[in-house]
């Protein structure tokens, strides 16, 4: 009887972590290594590694990795004179594992200069750009940490644009496939720098793994043969080794609830049945990803937060950036099979990552090499051709194993109306309001969208390619699936959420480990950084408990 | 669980449109690869949407995703079924006789005045978008672009699903795909042939499946 529900109560633990993603079991393998009992709540299934397959159509068309957009829709608009419409934005898969359950694992580091952009670019009118409060060298032996965890394959030094490092990577780089050697040729022939991309795969066996088999259905397909990386086949498992990890699939975390003193004593969860839980614990730590997080934050109002959980401040949400994946296409008379190893066993350049103030706009961002699109059978398209008949057929046949993308990650500039934040109408399978992003691209990242994929097509040229066709980003789609900014970190409560170590500052059982805390969205692949950030904000809570288990009593 | 959806005209009437679609040439086409025999079982219902992944069959749905896939699949249902009117619609108006009785140029002229027809708001296929990474949501698209997205479904998809008969689709475009998805849920299925010369016999110490 509904009047009746009742709320079970589990036991307390030290900490809930609410997601079970690249964030979330980062802090949880720390966490739990350091014997603190976690409770990890996470949406989604907790999926096994044998009930993945190489099967295009499931994965990548019918949503068995992707959200269902009939169960877990989110909506766009451009501006507030817009209306919302539903839109798969920025999706990233709901389970165990998140993200790296299905990505081809591009690990660049951010450069030190992504951690001071405001001090570097200056005053950006329309942007709200902001400097880190860390810094690049506080970071990098978290970097080498999570690198060496995940068994990365890369080559230490050959990105000239780097920050330091303290030490190499654990594989060598990845074999060296036709589409990455094009690229190396082409930046060769200009003066540029250009490097392996460091991936989360294992190039020679490593750490009781065996080497990838580098299969085509990589990129957007889970990896029954856990020879890629992941979260849910590095962290999950050291997390579960320690005994210390109770970590709670298919549990939707409704809302988070205060106590007399204004820290957060509970979340409320509902398991698959659709009975609901409150689970206690001392602190709570947000790893939905940035657009989760903040729609949780939001979702959880009370007479002390009217306007959303640590949201005082009126920034949780706002700054959202999600950066912008789009490409100059390039066609060969040899082949270059851009579908093999899933047609992101890449080759990359920073030439054009740093801030150069004579290109008139700020900032830049990674340029590297791929497939086009998603390079496979049913989803591969030739930008410009027509969608059917005879014509459309040719392409396929002619191009499909003759094509290859340069690429950007496109740094979009985070802005104060670009935001995250409840849908009026739209709701989601279990009734709670969905998220909504409102997001315009600023001038800058137009103009740096232009100037990457011009230089992308500049190293199609000069590495041979016949036909070229530029697809310049007139809008940010979220189709790079990274997300950032909606709780961003500061010294300053009255312009960030989060103190430097990614704790609220009007919460202080309150932590985000995601991407939400970056104040920045950079020019680079986030997932490296994002483990990174949050393997150091899970050391400062082992400090922290340590000095106050330690703290003589008053 | 019967795997077939349309009645004799409506298949025949969707499988000459998957013709057109692609097209045979000197090599096969959508008839060739049995895109509409996909797109029957697609249609049928819950029993053919996501293949086990090492290729033993196929799973079952339950609870929140079974509905929302009932809830697609009755959408895509109605789609084809005012499709197909609107197909031979627009043929008899053309050249007074059903779709099927069109020569193939008539037929490509059907669905082009269809195409055109859309107007601007009506959201284009995937395939019309720019090299994106993402993927779209499919009950929302018009008929044709629907039935275009389909074909290529057929054509290209995993043979487990119906189409892609004998590898057609794949052996069309070159695509070296696995023999079965139980290659590639055991590891044996590997791409390193077709990396750089001499790439694959550095690492062949590694690989069980070179």
């Amino acid at each position: 009887m509904a009047s009746e529900r009742r709320m079970s109560k589990p036991a307390r633990t030290d900490a809930v972590i609410i997601g079970a993603g690249a964030s979330g079991a980062a802090a949880a393998k720390v966490l739990c290594e350091a014997g603190v009992k976690v409770v990890a709540l996470e949406k989604g299934p907790w999926r096994r590694k044998e009930s993945f397959g190489g099967d295009e159509l499931a994965n990548i068309n019918r949503y068995s990795l992707w959200p269902d957009p009939l169960l877990n829709p989110r909506t766009w608009r451009r501006d507030t004179s817009d209306e919302a419409r539903v839109d798969l934005f920025c999706p990233v898969p709901q389970m165990v594992g998140g993200g790296t359950v299905h990505w081809q694992g591009w690990l660049p580091r951010f450069t030190p200069d992504d951690f001071r952009m405001r001090t570097v670019a200056g005053d950006l009118p329309g942007a709200t750009l902001a400097d880190w409060p860390i810094t690049y060298d506080e970071l990098e032996p978290y970097y080498l940490k999570v690198e060496w965890a995940f068994g990365v394959s890369g080559q230490a030094g050959a990105n000239r644009f780097e920050g330091p490092r303290s030490g190499g990577y654990p594989c060598p780089p990845m074999p060296m496939s036709r589409y990455a050697q094009k690229f190396h040729q082409g930046c060769a022939a200009l003066g540029w720098n250009a490097f392996p991309t460091p991936q989360a795969a294992l190039s020679r066996p490593f750490n009781g793994r065996r080497a990838t088999v580098v299969s085509a259905f990589a990129q957007q397909h889970g990896d029954p043969t856990g020879t890629r990386s992941s979260a849910l086949n590095v962290f999950v498992p050291d997390a579960v080794a320690t005994g210390n990890y109770d970590l709670r699939p298919d549990s939707y975390v409704r809302e988070l609830v205060l106590d007399g003193q204004g820290n957060i004593r509970a979340a409320v969860y509902e398991d698959a049945q659709g009975e609901t839980f409150e689970q206690e614990a001392d602190i709570f730590i947000l790893a939905c990803g940035a657009v989760e997080t903040a729609r949780l934050l939001l979702l959880s109002r009370s007479g002390r937060f009217p306007n959303g959980l640590a949201n005082g401040s009126d920034l949780v949400g706002r700054n959202a950036t999600f950066h912008e994946y789009s490409a100059a296409v390039g066609t060969y008379d040899d082949p270059v099979y851009a579908w093999a190893g899933g047609g992101y066993v890449s080759a990359s350049t920073f030439q054009h990552y740093g801030h150069d103030e004579s290109r008139g706009f700020v900032s830049g961002s990674h340029v590297a090499v791929a497939g086009v699109g998603i390079p496979l059978p049913i989803n591969w398209h030739l930008p410009g051709a027509p969608s059917w008949g005879a014509e459309a057929k040719k392409i396929d046949r002619d191009y499909f194993s003759h094509s290859l993308a340069v690429a950007m990650v496109l740094h979009d500039m985070p802005q104060h109306d670009n935001r995250v934040d409840l849908d009026d109408e739209v709701v989601d399978a279990w009734g709670l309001p969905v998220a909504r992003v409102t997001l315009k691209p600023h001038r800058n990242d137009l103009d740096q969208g232009r100037y990457l994929i011009d230089r992308g097509a500049d190293i199609l040229q000069a590495s041979g390619a016949k036909g070229i066709t530029k697809v310049y980003a007139d809008r940010v789609t979220g189709n790079c699936s990274h997300q950032h900014g909606t709780a961003r970190m500061g010294k300053d409560p009255d312009a960030s959420v989060l103190d430097r170590w990614c704790r609220a500052h009007e919460v202080a059982n309150l932590y985000a480990v995601d991407g939400s805390p970056f104040p920045t969205g950079t020019g680079a692949n986030p997932t490296l950084t994002i483990m990174a950030n949050a393997w150091r904000v899970a050391d400062r809570i082992i400090a922290e408990r340590g000095r106050a288990r330690t703290a003589p009593e008053r | 669980m019967p795997d077939t959806f349309f009645d004799a005209h409506q298949r025949a009437t969707v499988e000459a449109a998957m013709a057109r679609i692609i097209p045979t040439d000197d090599t096969p086409g959508a008839r060739e690869a049995g895109c509409i025999d996909f797109l029957e079982r697609y249609l049928s219902g819950l029993g053919y949407i996501f293949a086990k992944p090492d290729g033993s069959g196929f799973e079952t749905l339950e609870g929140r995703s079974a509905e929302a896939w009932m809830r697609r699949v009755t959408i895509m249902r109605q789609t084809y079924r005012s499709g197909i009117e609107e197909l031979d619609a627009r043929a008899r108006a053309m050249d007074g006789v059903d779709f099927i009785a069109l020569p193939p140029e008539r037929q490509d002229a059907v669905l082009r005045a269809i195409e055109t027809s859309g107007g601007d708001d009506a959201p284009s296929a995937p395939a019309d978008q720019p090299a994106l990474q993402q993927t779209s949501t499919e009950v929302e698209l018009p008929f044709l672009p629907l039935l275009v997205t389909h074909t290529r479904q057929g054509f290209y998809a995993d043979p487990i699903y119906g189409g892609n008969r004998n590898q057609a689709g794949w052996k069309t475009i070159g695509f070296p795909g696995p023999a079965s998805l139980a290659e590639v849920h055991a590891g044996r299925y590997t791409t390193l042939p077709y990396f750089a010369d001499g790439e694959a016999e550095k690492v062949k110490e590694f690989h069980d499946g070179l």
